[in-house]
């Protein structure tokens, strides 16, 4: 009676799903209109400030753009990671400023520097830990439980060396080892293209795949959109919220690294207020705090976006508190957008 | 046709389709001061839809909780396909091929359908997800129901009716033999419970048995099997649905003797002083129209999601009106917040005390004083202390609200006398009209009748009472009229003294789609 009419419209669909390809193939991924949307921001605030400053369109500055812009990118991968949980991770500043003062203080100590980079990076992925299981398995409020780490993980950086910056990071091992050091994570370039950025990318290829690809990628999506649906089809929510605090945790790690080779010491202020930026370059990009969705290309653009407009507005010669003012009122404007878009245009419909 | 092999065939065939898959024997459990199950049996056939019946509160939920492993129970004996679980986690249970199909729905609505079907058991690649093998699986699934979804789309762009399809796809994905549906038609449109009774008719022929809670009674016969019926946490009788008439199954769920202790106070019925005409608030108020009279307590009856508390919500202006009009002593209120209509004297006492009615964190000065601030503060917005403490006393004195001193926290005090401060707090108002959503909800028999006499109380000073309630004897012991409601509509008026619960039942389910035979339909 029933039987008859299964498959009825089968063979058309699978047809017609494996042929369409292409733009609009990609079109149809979730979150990909807002990254796009953030794309086109940077190109219009890109070519914006290179109409006023043609200097911006430089190779020179376009290296330096991808350089520090990659420093937002890792953060903000971090960021993006925690907050598709619908959690928010406080610390991420702290531990970079942790990570840069550890790295440096051990070198200046004559520990060599992979040496020194691996105690770092084990320092730094305890205080993920110690955020995961706050918050996935005590449930505290990621509010509270990531601004409690991040003041012990700003003392931490604060007593390592006494309360002081560091000295110069090769004042031990020597010069050369110092250079190369700063070199591989900073002023150093391969194929043309400053190695932070590589690093940078390297690392977002890796942590994109993991996203959207795998079980856990999935998993994290899926607690941010429906926690308890989420623990009812059997996902582990503590252990797959432990492993977003330790993505968030190593990507600080490794921007710790850079602004140590940056500036070739340790700066007990490294890392400052970080963990807004992070939220602003995803939130930029599309990322939801409220969780459940966004794509890491997204924050891509929303680093870009944020560095953009930083190097544009210096170049411009716009003093720093127009720069905070620019900054600030678009992000607000990018959630505001995506909580009118989302109730469809809430203030007309309501009738 | 050999006749021994067709004979054969059948008897082989009956043998799978009717025996017991689940099976429940003297299931006892408590929560704190009530006892929701007491020595219920319950058994499931394969192939069988069994309707599960009962009043609200009369344990259903609870012994299918226990079935999927929700709650554990206190003592009795458990068996899904012969084997005996004496510890059934969520788990268990879905291992065993029980799966519930949530009245409210449990889904990632940021995934797609594919990905909220393989949710927690994702088919891995050596790398990364199967995406088309998981897209191909849910299809087969998706196309077996016949439905017609893609497994591409997000979950939360789907109405529900097709959320709903997903989530018994799923079930079937998982192996589920044994599905519980738990008022499943309750969102859905007659053309889309065509559709679901299709599908339980298919899933009952490749030999699933299915538990079937609902409050339809009518669409039970376009369904049913048998049926068990459940009253105040006890069995109360099975049987083939076939066997029993409408009134048969209504008089079992209903059962009690009807005549309880209610303080009824007689009253001279004075004039009208409210009046709601034609009011529209969303799919659950449409159309509702009555009159409130002085020294009046008018009931308002219906099964759960009727649309009653919808009602109080929308007059009280909680929720916007689409339209209609409300009346106060001859003239019409603009109500547009909840304090427009604190101001005009319509107050209302909700629901969920402790998540509407007060503040749990407040003492039960602050929370007597708090809608009446505009009265006791002076023109600086400070509070005069000396009237606030007046207002109190004379609250506390008027309800007899038993309390050791008005400091202590609100939610010390019992469910009955917690009652009695959120309907204190309008007393200093001179309200006209006070709406009672559920009062009774939660507090034992000696608050309930405090809660009763509360009401008598503020009919006999001339004030008009609406009155919400599930519980039907108590309606019918209070009230002096009766108005029930189903799916948003109003769909009578009874004289509460005159009338039965076999006639309120009947109007509280008198459900406007009529439900499209599926055996005649394409």
């Amino acid at each position: 009676m029933t039987g008859d009419k299964r498959g009825v419209f089968t063979p058309a669909g699978r047809c017609e799903m494996n042929n369409r390809k292409g733009i609009k193939r990609i079109l149809a991924i979730r979150g990909m209109g807002a990254a796009i949307t953030a794309f086109a921001g940077l190109i219009v605030i890109y070519v914006a400030f290179g109409i006023l400053n043609p200097k911006v369109f430089s190779g020179q500055n376009i290296l330096n753009l991808l350089r520090s812009m990659s420093k937002y990118l890792l953060i903000g991968i971090g960021q993006s990671y925690v907050m598709i949980t619908g959690n928010i991770d406080l610390s991420i500043g702290s531990v970079v400023g942790m990570s840069a003062m550890l790295t440096a203080t051990l070198m200046t100590l004559g520990v060599p520097p992979l040496v020194a980079m691996l105690i770092s990076l084990c320092c730094g992925l305890m205080i993920g830990v110690i955020n995961g299981f706050l918050v996935g398995k005590f449930r505290l409020p990621p509010f509270i439980a990531t601004l409690g780490t991040m003041f012990v993980a700003r003392g931490i950086g604060y007593m390592v060396n006494g309360n002081r910056n560091t000295d110069n990071i090769g004042i031990k091992l020597g010069k050369e080892v110092g250079d190369r050091f700063q070199d591989f994570f900073y002023y150093g370039k391969t194929a043309g293209i400053y190695n932070t950025f590589w690093i940078a990318l390297v690392i977002f290829i890796a942590l994109f795949f993991l996203l959207s690809k795998t079980r856990t990628g999935r998993h994290i999506y899926a607690i941010g959109s429906n926690v308890d649906a989420a623990r009812l089809s059997g996902v582990d929510v503590v252990a797959t919220t432990i492993k977003t605090y330790l993505v968030s945790a190593f990507c600080s790690v490794v921007v710790g690294f850079i602004l140590c080779a940056q500036a070739g010491m340790g700066n007990m202020e490294a890392g400052n207020t970080y963990e807004m930026y992070a939220v602003a370059a995803g939130v930029i990009g599309g990322v939801s705090p409220l969780g459940g969705s966004g794509l890491l290309l997204g924050t891509f653009a929303g680093a870009a976006v944020w560095q953009t407009l930083e190097n544009g507005l210096n170049m411009v010669g716009a003093q720093v508190g127009i720069q905070r003012i620019v900054i600030g009122v678009i992000v607000v404007f990018a959630v505001l957008a995506d909580a009118v878009l989302r109730t469809g245009n809430g203030l007309k419909k309501s009738k | 046709m050999d006749l021994e092999r067709v004979t054969g065939l059948i008897a082989e065939e009956s043998k799978g389709m009717n025996e017991v898959i689940v099976s429940m024997q003297h299931i006892n459990k408590s929560f704190p001061g009530v006892k929701a199950l007491d020595d219920v049996s319950f058994e499931l056939r394969s192939g069988e839809v069994m309707a599960l019946l009962g009043e609200n509160g009369a344990g259903k939920s609870t012994l299918m909780k226990i079935l999927s492993g929700v709650y554990t129970r206190d003592s009795g004996e458990l068996y899904i396909f012969g084997k005996e679980y004496a510890d059934l986690s969520p788990r268990l249970a879905r291992e065993a091929g029980v799966a519930i199909i949530h009245q409210e729905l449990n889904m990632c609505r940021h995934l797609s359908v594919a990905e909220n079907m393989f949710l927690g058991r994702e088919l891995r690649g050596r790398l990364s997800l199967r995406n088309a093998d998981m897209e191909r699986e849910a299809r087969k699934y998706l196309d077996e129901l016949g439905v017609d979804i893609s497994p591409r789309q997000t979950v939360g762009d789907l109405p529900v009716s097709k959320q709903q399809m997903i989530e018994i796809a799923k079930a079937l994905s998982v192996n589920a033999r044994i599905l519980i549906m738990d008022e499943p038609t309750s969102a859905l449109t007659s053309r889309e419970i065509d559709d679901l009774f299709k599908i339980i008719r298919q899933l009952k022929a490749q030999g699933c048995g299915i538990v079937y809670i609902s409050h339809r009674l009518e669409e039970l016969s376009h369904i049913a099997d048998r049926v068990t019926i459940m009253r105040d946490g006890q069995y109360i009788t099975e049987g083939n649905f076939s066997d029993f008439t409408m009134d048969e199954i209504i008089q079992n769920m209903v059962g009690r003797e009807i005549k309880e202790k209610f303080p009824r106070v007689s009253c001279k019925k004075g004039r009208k002083v409210f009046e709601v005409k034609h009011l529209n608030a969303g799919r659950m108020v449409r159309d509702v129209s009555f009159d409130l009279y002085e020294g009046e307590i008018v009931g308002f009856a219906g099964l759960m999601g009727a649309g009653r508390t919808e009602t109080t919500r929308a007059i009280f202006g909680i929720d916007p009106k689409e339209s209609g009009e409300i009346i106060l002593n001859g003239e019409s209120l603009s109500i547009n917040k909840p304090m427009d209509s604190i101001k005009a004297g319509v107050v209302l006492a909700p629901e969920d005390r402790k998540k509407d009615g007060l503040c749990t964190k407040l003492s039960v000065r602050q929370n007597l004083a708090l809608p009446n601030l505009d009265i006791i503060c002076n023109k600086a917005g400070v509070v005069r202390s000396g009237e606030e403490k007046e207002l109190c006393d004379k609250a506390i004195a008027d309800l007899r609200i038993k309390l050791p001193d008005t400091e202590v926290n609100v939610d010390t005090l019992s469910g009955g006398n917690q009652q009695k401060v959120v309907v204190g707090k309008w007393l200093a108002r001179n309200s006209k009209v006070v709406i009672f959503d559920e009062p009774t909800r939660g507090i034992d028999v000696g608050a309930k009748v405090e809660i009763y006499n509360l009401m008598n109380n503020l009919k006999e000073q001339g004030i008009a009472v609406m009155f919400v309630s599930s519980e039907m004897p108590e309606v019918m012991g209070i009230a002096d009229r009766i108005i029930v409601m189903c799916d948003g509509r109003i769909t009578g008026e009874l004289d509460a003294k005159a009338t039965s619960q076999n006639e309120i039942l009947k109007l509280a389910t008198a459900f406007e789609n009529k439900i499209i035979s599926a055996d005649d339909g394409k």
